[in-house]
């Protein structure tokens, strides 16, 4: 029980937590675009956009800002229960999610600058796959938050894995052509860091799934993820060892 | 593809202490209204139960028939049963007078005695023991104690109670209520008439309390509920609703009528 369909005797009360809801929605939305429009700059190798995203990066700050200031006065003055207290609970811990993936797709865009200042390389275009798999899922989890919708949450923290698996395969791609030759370190290592930065946009994300989940059901998301990115495992293969065994 | 959902955790039960009061099937009935209708609890032992719940959902009726105070009053009427220690405290065979002297009660108002402060606590004990003016005078220094008022009192003993100021004398009526030493101790709005100093004072005396008595405490406060009790029972018209932790309560409830009281939704 995520709280109660019937409005409170207090109706100021329920304006506030709607306002509330709609500081996140217009949050994450904010960060959403905020990742495309990073990827767009890099594909684009344009560096003034590049510094324009960085810079709209305040505006998630602020608002992420104005969502705590909400929160300690919801919690001071309205003293919050029950599925009440789980709403503005969740609020702030996903504001603080929203703003760590505002935070790496301004990374992603700051990275596209000394990017765009070496020959265009050819496994760019895969981040963009990466960027447009991780922008759907903020999406889908904001859309999950604002109709309560624990079971499309659980549907996004789920389909985090198809993140990871591409952000794995990516990682290896980038390792055959620093391999192949070692001009192509500088920006494939960019590009990697750029890759990580993506798929920790996708971690935000299911952490939002388990608040919402949280906010809804009053218990934690209690269940196993396959977690499936490798690149730190030390099983991932060794591409230089290829053909010496 | 997705898998199902996975199902919600059941509640794991919580480690209560043994039951003190164990209230079954009961009914009460005002001149032929149905006040509680086959409500069965059990409080348990030296823990502060809370009964939360609108104007007229029964609340006070409850904590009135744990110490029968309804029989002083015709054609109130109590059926089913409130074991004490395993005996029925509603058949009338259990004397008033034990009942009373195991279940002191406080009311929202204090109501001192006109009297010295010093015979407001001794005139309680006066009518169930007779003890020497030495042993008296230890008997009510304790209670005062334990009631956190003595400090504030000890120089004026003989000065008269209506003096004290508001939540001195509700201190005073726990005091009265402690002195006989009762074993459930029952509050009935406590702190309704007092300003939050006061107030806090009364609740920390709760919770030092609880290390002796049973207590179970009605309140409006749904945050003095969630601040002192371990236990809360939401009662409306007449029925129990919803009886658990109060932290269960106040984080995730079960029932949606207790949601919906305690964040305000009601009516």
């Amino acid at each position: 029980m995520s709280g109660s369909s019937k409005e409170h005797i207090i109706k100021s009360y329920d304006d506030e937590l709607a306002r509330l809801t709609g500081e996140i929605v217009r949050m994450g939305e904010l960060a959403a675009t905020q990742l495309e429009a990073a990827i767009d700059v890099v594909e684009r190798r344009d560096e003034r956009a590049a510094q324009r995203v960085v810079a709209n990066d305040d505006a998630i700050d602020q608002l992420e800002q104005e969502i705590s200031h909400d929160v300690v006065r919801l919690l001071a003055l309205r003293a919050p229960m029950a599925g009440d207290l789980r709403n503005v609970f969740a609020a702030l811990r996903i504001a603080a999610d929203i703003e760590r993936i505002g935070d790496y797709a301004a990374n992603v865009a700051k990275r596209s600058i000394p990017l765009s200042m070496v020959a265009p390389i050819t496994p760019t275009s895969g981040l963009a796959y990466l960027a447009e798999l991780a922008a759907a899922e903020v999406r889908e989890v904001l859309a999950a938050y604002g109709e309560r919708d624990a079971d499309r949450a659980y549907e996004v923290w789920q389909n985090d894995a198809e993140l990871d698996d591409a952000y794995t395969g990516y990682f290896r791609q980038l390792l055959t052509y620093m391999m192949e030759d070692p001009r192509n370190i500088t920006p494939c290592t960019h590009l990697l860091f750029m890759a990580k930065n993506i798929e920790r946009i996708g971690d935000h994300a299911t952490n939002i799934a388990e608040n919402i989940w949280f906010q809804v059901h009053g218990e934690p998301l209690n269940a196993q993820r396959s977690k499936r990115d490798f690149t730190s495992s030390p099983e991932l293969p060794h591409l230089g060892d290829k053909g010496k065994a | 593809m997705t898998e199902s959902a996975p199902a919600v955790a059941a509640p794991v039960p919580q480690a209560v202490a043994a039951p003190k009061l164990k209230v079954r099937d009961l009914h009460f009935y005002y001149h032929g209204f149905h006040a509680l209708k086959g409500i069965a609890m059990d409080i348990p032992e030296k823990q502060v139960t809370a009964i939360i719940g609108p104007s007229g959902c029964g609340k006070s009726t409850l904590l009135r028939v744990f110490n029968r105070i309804y029989a002083i009053y015709p054609k109130l009427e109590a059926k089913g049963s409130i074991e004490l220690d395993g005996e029925n405290i509603l058949d009338p065979h259990y004397s008033l007078n034990r009942l009373r002297s195991k279940v002191g009660m406080v009311f929202q108002k204090p109501v001192p005695f006109p009297m010295t402060i010093f015979e407001n606590v001794a005139y309680g004990i006066r009518h169930h023991e007779r003890l020497s003016r030495a042993d008296m005078e230890i008997r009510v220094e304790q209670a005062l104690r334990s009631a956190a008022l003595w400090d504030e009192v000890k120089d004026k003993l003989k000065q008269s109670a209506l003096g004290l100021s508001g939540g001195q004398q509700q201190r005073l009526c726990i005091a009265r209520g402690i002195a006989l030493k009762p074993e459930v101790l029952l509050l009935d709005e406590p702190t309704s008439a007092l300003d939050p100093i006061a107030t806090g004072r009364i609740e920390q005396l709760v919770e030092e309390l609880k290390s002796e008595y049973t207590i179970v405490i009605v309140t409006h406060n749904m945050q003095q509920a969630a601040r002192v009790s371990d236990q809360t029972a939401f009662m409306y018209m007449g029925e129990l609703i919803e009886f658990d932790s109060t932290e269960k309560i106040f984080t995730k409830p079960s029932r949606k009528q207790t949601e919906d009281y305690i964040t305000g939704r009601f009516g």
